[in-house]
């Protein structure tokens, strides 16, 4: 039986492997990085630069598409998590359908290399418990739930408000009240900045993108950044630890 | 006061959604202006608040460094008048301060030392109140005189400018995220034509590019300036470089010369715009950052601001939204003057207009409609006598001709020395408060 920090090893090795072949066929900074505009630079190489441990993933209960309450820690830990808030009604297509396709096309990607599906999670978990029940998220989801030999993607909402909040503070997500000044009226309507986290396999957030960064290519970089990381301390939860 | 918040939001998250689309905002480029691009909010309309970092003087009022709100919205009223002020319960060279991403934090400092001050103005827009004070950035970095607080995603990137070894000018970056948690320091690069000093610094994402300037440290700018400038040595300890860095990396790709301490860094904000513009202040000139098309970075002169040899001193810069023009506050002469950015490689001075004794920091709305103005440079460079004008003055700008709208007078007030600007609104307010009515 193959241990972790071996199979960590394996993975980040196969994992350098594919980006090296990407880099001799596609990768430049000046070609399309679909479903963004290409970047206007070249990321620094993975390896090359740390990720912070910016703070720890908050725990909450959410729930799933078949209507289980589990802790959200369940899809954010013992693999490098991608999370995103949305909303299943958001129409701004630099928001939550931006963070959609990205999404797509990183669960594209990695999973054309069967030895990172085990390693990454993508998570888009709503904001809206009033409209997004667990039904609006399965449909949400469409046929990306089927995928069951893939890359898991989780589709989750919350019971309530009481339940997203602690949620949206601890991962800093803000969410605004406003007011139509036009009209010097109160309408209340609620908004939000894009941000998609980055969370280890030891539940600490390592880096906060923005639709500046959601690029796939920084993400991927990133994601190899964090295996390579993991090859080198071994075990990512007490690495974590030990450097607190 | 929890269950006040979560009543308001379960009201509000399906109103919303009868009223009007969930949003999920994209970033744009630039706040009122001069901010970080991360800042999630841009006041667009009319702002409500002007908040005032406001250094205290022993003697006039508590003394203490403070925050200060001030009504703006020409409606109100209570249009010009001062509506809250949170002493810190120290005077400790307050200078400047910035929002974090999510815009529900004010973060200010004080030169003197490297307390960092971190101020709610989410809950209540018009009346801030102070969260915590961050008392690490010493101890963790060895930086001290905390200077600009830059939002990045759920952190803030905080530029000092001096050290606890020497107090002089060599000095890093901290970061925090948005809890006041230290994660990382970065010293300025010295050697290589890095002389470790700082001052600003401005972020590009579209380039990765982050750009830093450099001034002096504490034992310089906490001197009386009249006695500083005759300290033939002391005078050469000013920066004059300015560094790329590699945002994504933080690690330093370019230092450029850049005589006469460059201090505030502004981006264009138009989309693909490759450069920045920056003040020297020994030299009383305008800087050019572009990006050639090799992708190195360059800096040069481009303009002359005032009469050189009378040291005008340029101490703040605010660009328009279109990059087409520049307003450049001067301290000595006390002159607002504004430049035709058309071509940045050649600004042109096109108006300009005494508006104090002595002035500091400038700042505009986002539809360059509004100007507003302080005072205070640093509490021993400030002018004495009847020259000491302490103030916020606000203009109307029509593209032709400022005009007064209304002032506070900060010495009257019992406030202190005006300083670091910052606009306000009241719809600005978290969806976590509920709203007062």
């Amino acid at each position: 039986m193959r241990t972790r920090a071996g199979r960590h090893a394996l993975v980040a090795s196969l994992f350098a492997l594919w980006l090296a072949g990407r880099a001799a066929v596609p990768a430049s900074a000046d070609q399309p990085d679909e479903p963004r505009p290409p970047l206007e630079f070249v990321p620094p190489e993975p390896g090359t630069y740390e990720l912070h441990r910016i703070m720890r993933a908050p725990e909450g209960r959410v729930l799933t598409v078949d209507g289980r309450v589990e802790a959200l820690s369940r899809f954010t830990r013992e693999r490098i998590t991608l999370l995103g808030f949305i909303y299943t009604s958001c129409m701004d297509p630099e928001g939550c359908p931006l963070a959609y396709r990205v999404f797509g096309r990183l669960k594209d990607e990695i999973e054309a290399h069967p030895a990172l599906r085990d390693e990454v999670q993508l998570v888009s978990l709503s904001f809206d418990p009033a409209r997004d029940s667990p039904s609006v998220m399965k449909r949400y989801a469409g046929s990306r739930l089927e995928e069951d030999r893939g890359l898991r993607w989780f589709f989750l909402t919350t019971r309530s408000v009481e339940d997203l909040l602690p949620l949206v503070e601890g991962f800093g997500q803000d969410v605004r009240y406003s007011e139509d000044r036009s009209t010097g009226l109160p309408v209340r309507q609620l908004s939000h900045v894009l941000k998609v986290f980055l969370i280890d396999r030891a539940g600490y957030v390592r880096e906060i993108y923005t639709s500046t960064f959601l690029h796939p290519r920084s993400i991927m970089g990133d994601i190899e950044t964090l295996l390579m990381e993991q090859r080198s301390e071994g075990d990512p939860a007490r690495s974590a630890t030990s450097a607190r | 006061m929890r269950l006040v918040d979560l009543r308001f939001l379960s009201r509000a998250i399906p109103a919303a959604a009868a009223v009007a689309v969930l949003l999920a905002a994209p970033l744009v480029h630039g706040d009122e202006t001069c901010n970080s691009p991360y800042i999630a909010k841009l006041i667009k309309g009319q702002e409500d608040y002007v908040y005032v970092w406001t250094l205290g003087v022993e003697g006039l009022g508590d003394g203490w460094d403070k925050l200060v709100t001030v009504d703006v919205d020409p409606k109100s009223k209570t249009y010009g008048k001062v509506l809250s002020q949170v002493p810190v319960g120290t005077r400790g060279e307050a200078h400047h301060m910035g929002f974090t991403d999510d815009r529900r934090q004010i973060w200010a400092g004080g030169l003197d030392g490297s307390d960092v001050y971190v101020f709610d103005i989410a809950t209540d827009p018009a009346r801030p109140r102070l969260l915590k004070t961050i008392k690490d950035l010493a101890a963790k970095t060895g930086f001290i005189g905390p200077h600009t607080y830059y939002a990045l995603p759920g952190r803030m990137l905080v530029q000092a400018l001096s050290n606890t070894k020497d107090k002089g000018g060599v000095t890093g970056m901290a970061l925090y995220n948005n809890q006041g948690d230290f994660i990382a320091s970065y010293p300025m690069p010295v050697g290589n034509g890095g002389d470790g000093y700082a001052y600003d610094l401005a972020v590009n994402p579209t380039k990765n590019a982050l750009l830093t300037s450099s001034f002096t440290g504490h034992a310089n700018y906490m001197r009386p300036l009249g006695e500083l400038i005759k300290d033939e040595a002391a005078m050469k300890r000013f920066g004059n470089t300015m560094v790329v860095w590699d945002l994504k990396a933080m690690k330093p790709k370019q230092v450029m010369a850049v005589p006469g301490a460059p201090l505030e860094i502004r981006w264009s904000l138009v989309p693909g715009a490759n450069w920045a513009v920056t003040a020297a202040a020994l030299t009383s000139k305008l800087w050019l950052v572009e990006q050639d098309a090799k992708g190195q970075w360059q800096a040069k002169e481009v303009a002359t601001i005032g009469d050189p040899a009378k040291i005008p001193l340029p101490v703040d810069i605010s660009i328009t939204r279109d990059g087409k023009g520049l307003w450049v506050n001067t301290f000595m002469d006390g002159m607002t003057r504004y430049f035709d950015l058309s071509d940045p490689h050649a600004p042109k001075q096109t108006y300009e207009k005494h508006t104090g004794r002595q002035l500091n920091m400038i700042s505009q709305s986002w539809d360059g409609k509004r100007v507003y103005i302080t005072s205070s440079l640093l509490a021993n460079w400030d002018k004495a006598g009847p020259d000491n004008e302490q103030f916020l003055r606000g203009f109307t700008w029509d593209g032709k001709e400022l005009t007064p709208a209304f002032e506070v007078d900060f010495t009257r007030e019992k406030l202190g020395r005006a300083h670091h600007m910052k606009l306000g609104s009241k719809v600005l307010r978290t969806a976590y408060a509920a709203p007062r009515r």
